[in-house]
This record gives structure tokens, sequence and C-alpha cells, in this order.
């Protein structure tokens, strides 16, 4: 421990800076109820990625429908990653396909809202919010899980999130936002710890922001440890040197720190195609499924070190696209989407969710895939089978529909 | 006295309004079911979970400072006494300001043009033509040449220099004030392929020449202009298959805003208007739109293989590619068949001219100029204005006067944090910082803090509301940037991009106690008093051993000293606004 930092935890004494000095590991009296849960990792790919191309039709009628729709946008039916009789994968995501294989990850088929949008802005707030049709709700779906949860969120850093602040956790402020952990260091002019002591001072009430600065300095004290030695990570586990990889790493390293996280959120942009999606199985598309796969497949393989089995992972978008594809060879707005559940309490290697078909009167206004599947269905299910909270209609108020459809053990 | 009374009497209604005004949009609203969908819509009595309501923020603050930090990046020093020379009365004092601000070419900003004129830009002269000619056809592509990349960049680049250059050092910072929210408002991103360079020509030639003009002008410019034609896709949209991109955020983002959306519904169903318009919009509606603008494109034949088409880089309007047959747009049948660019100009005035879009850019930069929660007062009041002005050529400065004389802007404070470039900025006017051209190390801070100019991706721009900037990672970089700045470690002597802060120097001699030193720092960083308990922090840091009203040592003077002042731009206070 530098000497900077032994001077204000000598004198405040508390049980975090005690944690910190002990080398991050805090004992598990303190978060033994948390142990008990998973660590829930939500991904969330802005911009609506084209389920329809991630996990289209592999055989049958459908996969003459989707051809007729898509003739420069196709991915061919022998370039796909047979998921079941019915359905492929992107040949791309071939790192998950291993995991689904193994039954680690699950698909879940025509997700999304039960209300009418084709706008991202709103169709993301519903979801992150978790009231659909309502926008003016002051906490995300994650901020009421962890205020709700019965085990508590009493950990040093119940949240992280690693790409700004997400809607779904909304006036949590206990949430660590961090790029990275070598990144998220206070600058030292000589006086850092004389600064820090006044900064709780003057962070002191409690408007929004004071919070976030205590909180600050809590996270500071937490991951100085992190900052000062380089990450390796287990099992071989290789990260992307892009945005993917650094944002899996950084939510890796901080369950490896073991001071009680319970819920990460990454976030990825730039999937809003509407023009020169893919050539074939390759393409613009194709490569940001590539370094999505590339940093999921070494997340769960970096974690496999006993962290895996109390992991649960959930890639959500806001919506899928057009099953017509239009002349810039990409894909307009649309309404059903394909949600992916990894983890050690996924009952894998299955396709999941009612498939309401390709034909015209079974498109949702003629036109997009249909939703079966509430994605609070889902969430839902997770929620009371892994995280162990069971107030489903505080999380999800006036959703009154819920009806597990087995993706997860109990 | 009765300034007091006024203000909690005011304070009381802004929480019935806003009380009310959360009642009404929690009201059910149901969507017509849809034949296909499968899902049951919610039950109808969803009221999402209340949790205590946060603390109230600080109270209030002197009207030169809510002004020079909502209509301007905060204070350089003697901007106060400035402001305090423009009157006798608050009243008096604010009139003038506003006037001044909203006079621009009024102002006298010769400071800054002769630090303009130092920088030496190369690029930033050029016309719209000279952009796309020098900069995209005389320099074609090759992703693996450096050569390619620094002059295809250069325009833009030089750019975001010329914004910090100006925000910091211009005396008419609410036309940077304004040039921020309307990038945001009709956003581009720098990286856009195809357009990078043009985006200087947007700035100036869209923006800045409309901000304080007519609505309906500015969103036709925009519409033409390659930077918004290539973001949004337009570029390509076709007969054959209209591209939708730009249809969608026109309704959404541009003019109506997503509050007068009403899904997927059937346009016959919608309620009009006295004047047969609908009263929002629905679905066909933006398919429709999208139809209006197909041809709507730039000249850009680089490849030289379309016929009736250059590549000069200005708009074009490509017949072979429209739709000509009739449409029907928020109520309003388009015939077949009209002349050139009408069906796209039908469309940009019956959304310009709509009272929902009145509303949505009342909000927004009501929103941006006041408070996260503007009173539904002024928001009406602005958007009253912009319809009884639509037509005037000094529309959108009649809407912007409406908000900065408004009981709001002077009666409320402290219940918005500056956002992450608004904070950089402010601290760089704060200290008196002295630069040219601009460190790198600058942008790349700010893109930590989650705002760096221009890159925003997404078409809706950086959001506007607290809850996006209050995090653990914005928060620490503000502060790492208050440490950086003040001790110079972000000048750039290799790059010839000085950067320097000489606090001690901008200290009086006589100033040499901790209590003096906090209260003159104070004051001038802030323009205000702290708390009591803020301000006792303050000196508690600087004193060392020190009593409150011991003479300190030069020594602990410059040490202390200095890093008691990134204290207070590392304060709550100086975040708020």
């Amino acid at each position: 421990m530098p000497p900077k930092y032994s001077r204000r935890n000598f004198l405040q004494g508390c049980s975090y800076a005690i944690a910190s000095m002990a080398g991050a590991r805090l004992s598990n009296l303190a978060f033994s109820a948390n142990n008990d849960t998973d660590t829930l990792v939500v991904v969330f790919l802005r911009g609506a990625w084209d389920s329809l191309n991630v996990v289209p039709p592999i055989d049958g009628d459908d996969r003459g429908l989707y051809e007729k729709a898509r003739p420069n946008i196709k991915i061919p039916a022998d370039a796909l990653l047979r998921l079941n009789d019915q359905f492929g994968l992107h040949p791309a995501l071939s790192p998950l396909y291993d995991l689904y294989q193994q039954g680690k990850m699950a698909v879940v088929h025509a997700t999304g809202l039960n209300v009418d949008t084709r706008s991202h802005f709103d169709a993301q707030e519903f979801i992150e919010l978790g009231t659909p049709g309502v926008k003016n709700t002051s906490t995300g779906w994650i901020t009421r899980h962890l205020q709700s949860t019965p085990s508590g969120s009493t950990g040093l850093v119940p949240a992280v999130s690693t790409n700004g602040l997400p809607t779904a956790l909304l006036n949590y402020t206990p949430t660590l936002s961090m790029n990275t952990p070598s990144d998220f260091s206070q600058w030292d002019n000589g006086t850092v710890v004389q600064q820090q002591e006044a900064l709780r001072k003057m962070y002191g009430g409690n408007t929004l922001l004071e919070q976030v600065g205590r909180r600050t300095l809590d996270a500071l004290d937490l991951v100085q440890p992190l900052v000062e030695q380089e990450y390796s990570p287990s099992n071989g586990a290789a990260y992307n040197d892009d945005d993917f990889g650094r944002q899996f790493k950084t939510v890796a390293q901080m369950i490896k720190l073991e001071q009680g996280l319970q819920v990460a959120t990454v976030d990825f942009g730039g999937w809003d195609t509407h023009e020169y999606q893919n050539d074939g199985a390759d393409g613009y598309m194709a490569d940001l499924l590539s370094s999505l796969g590339n940093g999921l497949a070494n997340f769960h393989l970096d974690l496999d070190s006993g962290y895996a089995e109390r992991l649960s992972v959930v890639v959500v978008s806001e919506f899928g696209r057009r099953l017509v594809q239009n002349e810039s060879n990409g894909t307009d707005h649309g309404h059903g989407s394909v949600m992916l559940a990894l983890g050690g309490g996924v009952n894998g290697g299955q396709v999941f969710g009612p498939w309401p078909g390709l034909n015209n009167e079974q498109l949702y206004d003629h036109a997009d895939l249909a939703v079966t599947t509430d994605f609070r269905q889902v969430l839902g299910e997770l929620l009371s089978t892994r995280l162990g909270n069971p107030n489903l209609e505080t999380v999800f108020p006036g959703f009154g529909g819920y009806n597990p459809l087995g993706i997860f053990r109990g | 006295m009765s300034q007091t009374l006024h203000r909690r009497d005011f304070l009381k209604l802004a929480g019935t309004l806003a009380a009310a005004s959360l009642a009404a949009s929690c009201a059910p609203n149901q969507p017509a079911p849809d034949p296909t969908s499968t899902l049951a819509p919610d039950s109808p009595t969803q009221v999402p979970p209340t949790f205590p309501p946060l603390e109230p923020p600080i109270a209030s603050a002197p009207l030169a400072v809510i002004a020079l930090n909502r209509m301007g990046f905060g204070l350089r020093p003697g901007d106060l006494e400035a402001f305090e020379a423009l009157g006798s009365t608050d009243d008096e004092r604010l009139r003038a300001y506003v006037s001044q601000q909203l006079n621009p070419d009024s102002v006298d900003d010769s400071e800054f043009e002769s630090r303009y004129a130092a920088a030496g830009f190369e690029t930033l002269h050029k016309s719209a033509d000279e952009l796309y000619a020098d900069h995209i056809v005389s320099n074609p592509y090759d992703s693996n040449d450096d050569a390619y990349w620094e002059w295809y960049s250069k325009p833009a680049y030089e750019l975001v220099e010329a914004s910090f250059l100006r925000a910091v050092y211009s005396r008419k910072q609410l036309v940077e004030v304004l040039a921020d929210f309307w990038h945001n408002h009709f956003n581009v991103y720098f990286w856009q392929d195809d357009a990078v360079p043009m985006l200087v020509s947007y700035n100036r030639d869209v923006l800045r020449a409309h901000m304080l003009g007519n609505f309906r002008q500015m969103l036709e410019a925009v519409a033409q202009h390659p930077s918004m034609l290539y973001y949004l896709n337009q570029n390509n949209s076709s007969d054959a298959g209209p591209n939708e991109n730009y249809a969608r955020e026109l309704f959404e983002l541009h003019t109506l805003g997503a509050e007068n959306y009403l899904g997927v519904l059937d346009p016959n169903t919608i309620q009009k208007d006295a004047n047969g318009i609908a009263i929002g919009y629905v679905d066909n509606d933006i398919y429709e739109a999208a139809r209006c603008l197909t041809g709507w494109r730039v000249d850009d034949d680089l490849g030289d293989w379309e016929d009736g088409v250059e590549k000069t880089g200005r708009f074009l309007y490509y017949k072979p590619w429209h739709d000509r047959f009739n449409k029907l747009v928020l109520g309003k049948y388009i015939p077949a068949d009209q002349p050139d660019m009408q069906d796209g100009r039908d469309v940009l005035d019956l959304l310009a001219r709509h009272p929902g879009t009145a509303r949505h850019i009342a909000r927004k930069l009501a929103r941006r100029l006041i408070s996260d929660t503007p009173s539904e007062a002024v928001v009406q009041a602005a958007a009253d204005v912009f319809l009884a002005n639509v037509d005037a050529p000094d529309q959108l400065k009649r809407v912007v006067e409406t908000i900065l004389l408004s009981d709001d802007f002077r009666l409320t404070w402290g219940q918005k944090i500056k956002r992450p470039l608004e904070a950089t900025v402010a601290m760089l006017r704060a200290v008196n910082a002295e630069f040219t051209r601009l460190p790198g190390a600058i942008s790349w801070m700010t893109s930590l803090m989650g705002q760096q100019l221009f890159e925003r991706r997404p078409p809706d721009g950086y959001p506007d509301t607290m809850e996006a900037w209050a995090n653990s990672m914005s928060v620490l970089y503000r502060w790492n940037f208050a440490v950086g700045l003040v001790d110079n470690w972000l000048n750039d002597d290799d790059q010839q991009r000085p950067l320097q802060t000489d606090l001690r120097a901008q200290t009086p001699p006589e100033i040499r106690t901790p209590a003096a030193l906090a209260d003159f720092w104070i004051l001038r960083l802030l323009g205000r008093p702290m708390s009591d308990e803020n301000r006792q922090a303050v000196i508690d840091f600087v004193r060392q051993g020190y009593g409150a009203d011991d003479e300190m040592s030069d020594d602990d003077l410059d040490y202390w000293g200095r890093s008691m002042a990134t204290l207070i731009l590392m304060s709550p206070d100086f975040s708020m606004r």
C-alpha cells in the first residue's frame, strides 16, 4: 500500500478501508448472502441488432421467405452454425457456438416489447426502465432489483458500468462507472490525501452529485490496488484490443475482486445497420459480431476458474429489424429481436420462445418479426431463479403475465 | 424580503406544476392492440414505484453568476464587473446582457479575434465547395496512407480547436452555447464516412448561420447538407426502397419529438387539428415522408459512373430516384408529380409549423438554458413565440430571448450540473488559462468524462440531464482535469501547443492568510460564496497547521494555495449551475 493512502485509512478505520488495505479481499462474512446468487452481466447492443441475421432460419418455409426478403444480405445457409432443425447462428459468433454446444448458452427468439415503437430511444428506455410505454420512471430496472433484492446490496460496489451510466441503473448512486481500472485513478499533485479528505466533506450532502462524489472516493480506495498491477486473465483468455475486450476485461477484474459485485453493465453501439450491413457472412455487421463473440467467450473463459458457475449474462438489443432489406443493402427498424443467455445456470444448447413465423400475416404490422416473448419474461425468470429476487412486481411494475420459459435452472 | 417571498412562492408553484405534469404523463396511454402481436398489454394500473426524492440542491446565486453560467461557459476574470456595469438594477443588467448576447455583431471581440488569427488555422476559411474539392476530390481514399487521413480530417480537427478557442475566449458566449446546443439537436458524427471535412461547413453554414434565424430555413439547410445526408443515410434513399433513417429522426429528434410519436397506428385514426393536420405522428407518416424525400442526395459521383451527377459535394435533387406518386403525411395529401423538391419541402413545412415541434424545441432550449426540468410556463411561453413568429427571419432569436427573460431563468439555480465540455471550458475560463493551439490532452480528457466534442455517435446528441453525467468516471475526470490544468500537466510544448496557468501570479500580494486566500479564490472561481461548511473545508485544507488568520510563508502560499484553488474547481459548487 503506498504511503499516500495509509494515513487516511488509519484515520478512518472504516471497514472498506481495512478491506482495501487487506489486499482487496473482504471476509466472506460481509457478503455471504450475495455469494448465493449469480453476478448478472447485462450486455446492451444499441442501435437494434439485426436479429434475423444473427439467428436466421436455416431450413423450411421460413428459410425461403427469409431468402426472398433479403436477396443481397441473407446469410448463406451453409455458412450458418446449426442450432437446431430450424435455426442457425451467424458464423462470426463461432466462439459462442462452442458455449452453446456445451450447454452454457441459450437463445431466446422473437423477444422484445409489448408496446408499439420503432424508435431506438423510446425502445431503449422502455427496456432499461423496465416499464414499457412509460418513460418518466425515475429508476432503472436494475436499480429497482438492487433496491428490492432480499439479500440486500451491501457490498462496496454492487454495480459496475463500463461505458457511461446506462438508464437501467438510473438513480442508483452506488454504481461504479469506470472505463478500466487503470483509468480509474486520481491524479496526485502531492496533496491528494488532503484533497480527498476535503472532498469527503464538500460532497457530504445528499444531492445526486454529492452522493456520486462520495461513492467515487470509496471506489478509488477499492480500485487503487488494481491500478498498480498488470491484469493477467486466467486460462489463457486473450481479450481483443477493442471496446468489447476492454469492457469485458474490466468486468472480469471487478468480479475477481470479490467485493460483492452483483450487476455489471456493458454497452456497445453501432448496430443501426441501415446500409451495407453485410456481404454474405462477412462485412460490417460480421465484424461487430466477431468482436462481441470474442469478448464474451474470453470473458467466460477468464472466469472459468470458479466464477463462471455463478455468472449469468444476458445480451439484449432494443428491437429487431425489418424482414425485407432496403435498397441500400441494409435494414430499417423492426420489432421482434433475439436475446442470448449465457452462464452456469443456463439450460443451454436450446432455442427458446414460440416462433411466430415469417409469412406476411404472421409478421408484426405485415413487416417485422412479431414479439412472442416479452423481454421481462427472460429477465424476470433470471431474477427469480438466479438472483434470488422474487419481487418482480417491484422490478417490473404492471407486468402481469410472468410465465417462465425454463431458460434458467433454479 | 419581497424577493425571498417571491422566490418561495415561485418554487411552490413550480413544484405543483411539475407534479401536475408528471401525473398527466403517467396517465395510462394504451396503444391499440396489434393483430399480430401475441403479447398482452400491461395492466392499466401500473405506476412506477417512487423513491424518496434527493435533497434539493444549493439555493441561489447572484444574477450575474446565473447569467454567465447559463448564457455562457462561466466566469473569466473581469466578467462579473462587466456585468455589474451594465445597469443599476438586476433587471436592467440582465436585459442589457441578453440584448448584447443576442446581437453578437455588436460585441467587441477583438481579444478573441487576434488570438484566432494567431492560431493560424489552415482550412477553416474554406467554402463548402473548397472543402469538398480540396479534402475529398483531390485527396483520394487510401485507408493505409497517413497523409490521406491527416488531410481528410484536418478541417474537422481544426474546427474542434476553434470551438474550444471560441468557448474559452470569445465574448459572444451565447453564440457558443447555442452552437453547441444545435449541433447536439441536429447531431452528426465527426467520423461519418464521406463527410468528415464537411463538418466545418455544417457548423458554419448551417448551424451558426441559422441559429438566431428561422427554424424552417435551418431545417432545410440541415436536410440538404452533406454532413446530414450521409450521416442518416438519406444519400442513398431512392424510390426503389426508401431508406427511413433520416425521415424517422427528422420527426423524432429534429422536430416533433418522441413525445408526439403515437406508435404503429392506422394514420386514419389519428385526431386532426383545426387545419386538418394530425396532432401526432405514426410510423406510416415516416414511411410516407421518406418517400417524399427520395432523391435528396449529395452530388458525389467520385467514380464518374452516374449520369447527371457530378462531384461538387453540393446538395442534389436527383429526379431519377424520386418517388413521384401521391403520399399522405400527417393527414395532408401530397399529390403526385409535384415540382422538383416540393414533396420534401411540404414535409418540412408541415413539421416546422406544427405546435408539437414548437413545444419540443422550446422545451429542449429551456432545458439547456435553465434547468433539467423547466416549468411548463416557460416552455409554453417559448412555444407560443415560436409559433407566432414561424415565418419571421429572427424566430429563434425571439424564442431564446423569451427563455432568457423568463422568471424561471432568473429565479432558479443549482438544479443542473455542467456537462463535461461545459465544465472543462468553465475551468479553463475560471483560471484564466493561456493557450492558442489546443493541446491534445483536452479532448482526450473530455472523452474520459464521456463527452467528446462532435463525437456523439447516435443521432440524439449528448444527454442534457444530470443523471447522465453524475457518475463516478465523469466526476473523477473533472477532478483530474482540475489538477492537470492548475499544475500545467496538460501543457504540450513538444507539439508547440502550450497551455499555461499561473494562479500565484493572479493572487494579490496582500492575500496571505488561509481565510483570506480561501475567500479570494472562492469568489474569483465561483463568483459567489460557498456554504459555511464547504468554506471551512477549503480553509482547513489550505492552512496546514497555520491558524486561519496567520500569515503563510511564500512556499506554502504557492504550494497549498494552488492546490486549494484546484480543490474549489473540484467542488460540487463549481459543477452546479
